[in-house]
């Protein structure tokens, strides 16, 4: 219900600024919601949604996968962490469109240099993230799992894996917020199709209710994956948690 | 299993960065079946002997002989229970061969039947001890090591928790570590006791108790204390 009301809002705030600022600059729902139908109709719509998806699909669980193998090693091994620490710092502070721009010279305007780019610019996250969640594990549990000789598999599923389920999510949050951002940028650069590539070409035609078609929803589909698949597995992750008032 | 454990030094490095001596010429011997109980002053390093004695702790200089393959289940002084995971999969999680029989009857002895599907975090400390208990039984060990299992908890609860650790450390033969500075659980758990030194710790005196745990009532437990406080021991 709150929802609701909030995205009323959000309406009633668009349509008086269009209405303010003029249609040239921005046009009100009705026109963008025109645009919306006649990319859907055509199939564009669908087809670049789908595209931009896979990609981030694709790059997240790579990133993931990648950033938090390297952060649990860094954080168990010392002298894993001395070693890749410079590399980490490196890759945190290099700006996502120079590794964007690089990639695409050094692996050409593929696809395999778009996701690799994008999965770069999200992995030292992870990394720091789950490396700090590894150091914090609780070596009394260690201990308890050694006495009692719980198998390495099985202790590291539920010992360790739980410790560091919060840190997990978090990375994959901000990876997600992450990887959306970078996403368009790549493929504004370097790709003939998805959001990125048609945002790119409204721009260039300064085609504002195709940009802002394409930028809502994109914008929705976020929104529709953050409520129905990433909130519900966090919910799920941390039932064992008392309830915060 | 027979336990013989002969430490002839351990050494630590406090927080300060000083070398400290914790134990020398730390030396016993349990036969199997056998409830050793060590009494001795709080900070005398027991905890550390018995990190030792399960191999926690390799850095020491002596030897332990415990047979290899032997199964340990042990109760840590903090409950130690994984608080993702409800009552009955913490114990599961150890012991995934026990069957269901036999676990749902240690969960009644230690009064926990109504508390299987809870997380250790709903759990009073009391409820969370005998959770320990639980597990390091439900593992059906050769050694059992028990580090202050009762401390910090009231009177009434301590009897009573000591009581069922009587009861299933006699239902089985199980070569016992127990570790407590509270000679009341000494008398009634032990069949051999040991009192140990200030730091750097040894084991400054052995007694025996011969009298089998089930027949020990009020009288003989307090003919055991005297007969300790004889030997001037059991104002430790």
């Amino acid at each position: 219900m709150l929802r609701l009301l909030s995205f009323a809002a959000f309406l009633a705030t668009w349509w008086g600024a269009a209405f303010l600022a003029g249609d040239q600059k921005l046009p009100a729902p009705p026109v963008v919601l025109a645009a919306v139908m006649t990319e859907a109709r055509s199939g564009a719509l669908f087809f670049h949604l789908g595209v931009t998806l896979a990609r981030v699909g694709l790059a997240f669980v790579l990133a993931m996968t990648l950033g938090a193998a390297l952060g649990y090693l860094m954080g168990r091994v010392r002298l894993a962490d001395r070693l890749g620490d410079p590399w980490l710092i490196l890759l945190l502070h290099l700006p996502a469109l120079v590794v964007i721009v690089l990639a695409y010279i050094w692996a050409g305007l593929t696809e395999v240099a778009a996701i690799a780019a994008i999965a770069i610019n999200k992995l030292p996250t992870a990394v720091v993230t789950l490396r700090e969640g590894t150091r914090t594990l609780d070596a009394n549990l260690d201990e308890m799992a050694a006495v009692f000789a719980i198998p390495r598999w099985k202790a590291f599923r539920h010992v360790i894996l739980p410790q560091l389920a919060p840190y997990i999510a978090a990375a994959a949050r901000s990876g997600l917020s992450l990887v959306w951002k970078i996403v368009l940028v790549a493929e504004l650069l370097g790709r003939p199709n998805g959001v990125g590539f048609e945002i790119g070409v409204a721009f260039q035609l300064f085609d504002i209710p195709l940009l802002l078609a394409y930028s809502l929803t994109f914008a929705a589909l976020v929104l529709t994956i953050e409520t129905a698949l990433v909130q519900p597995i966090e919910a799920r992750l941390s039932r064992w948690r008392r309830r915060a008032a | 299993m027979q336990l013989e454990v002969s430490i002839t030094s351990k050494m630590y490095t406090n927080a300060a960065g000083n070398r400290q001596q914790a134990l020398a010429g730390f030396n016993f011997v349990l036969s199997e079946g056998e409830v050793g109980v060590f009494v001795g002053p709080s900070g005398c390093g027991k905890s550390t002997m018995l990190r030792i004695v399960v191999g926690l702790d390799p850095d020491y200089e002596g030897r332990v002989s415990r047979p290899p393959g032997a199964k340990i289940g042990m109760v840590f002084q903090e409950p130690r229970l994984l608080p993702w995971r409800s009552v009955d999969e913490n114990v599961r999680l150890v012991a995934p061969h026990a069957d269901e029989k036999r676990l749902a009857m240690l969960f009644e002895t230690l009064g926990l039947e109504d508390h299987r599907s809870h997380f250790p975090g709903e759990l009073s400390l009391g409820l969370a001890r005998r959770v320990a208990v639980a597990r390091a039984f439900a593992v059906e060990p050769d050694f059992l090591i028990l580090d202050e299992p009762l401390a910090s908890l009231d009177d009434a609860l301590a009897a009573r928790l000591r009581e069922q650790i009587a009861t299933l450390v006699d239902s089985r033969t199980v070569t016992t570590l127990l570790v407590t500075h509270n000679v009341d659980d000494a008398v009634q758990l032990g069949d051999r006791l040991f009192f140990l030194s200030q730091r750097p710790s040894h084991v400054i005196a052995e007694v025996p108790i011969h009298t089998p745990r089930a027949q020990r009532g009020p009288d003989e437990l307090k003919r055991i204390k005297a007969e300790l406080s004889r030997l001037t021991l059991a104002n430790l």
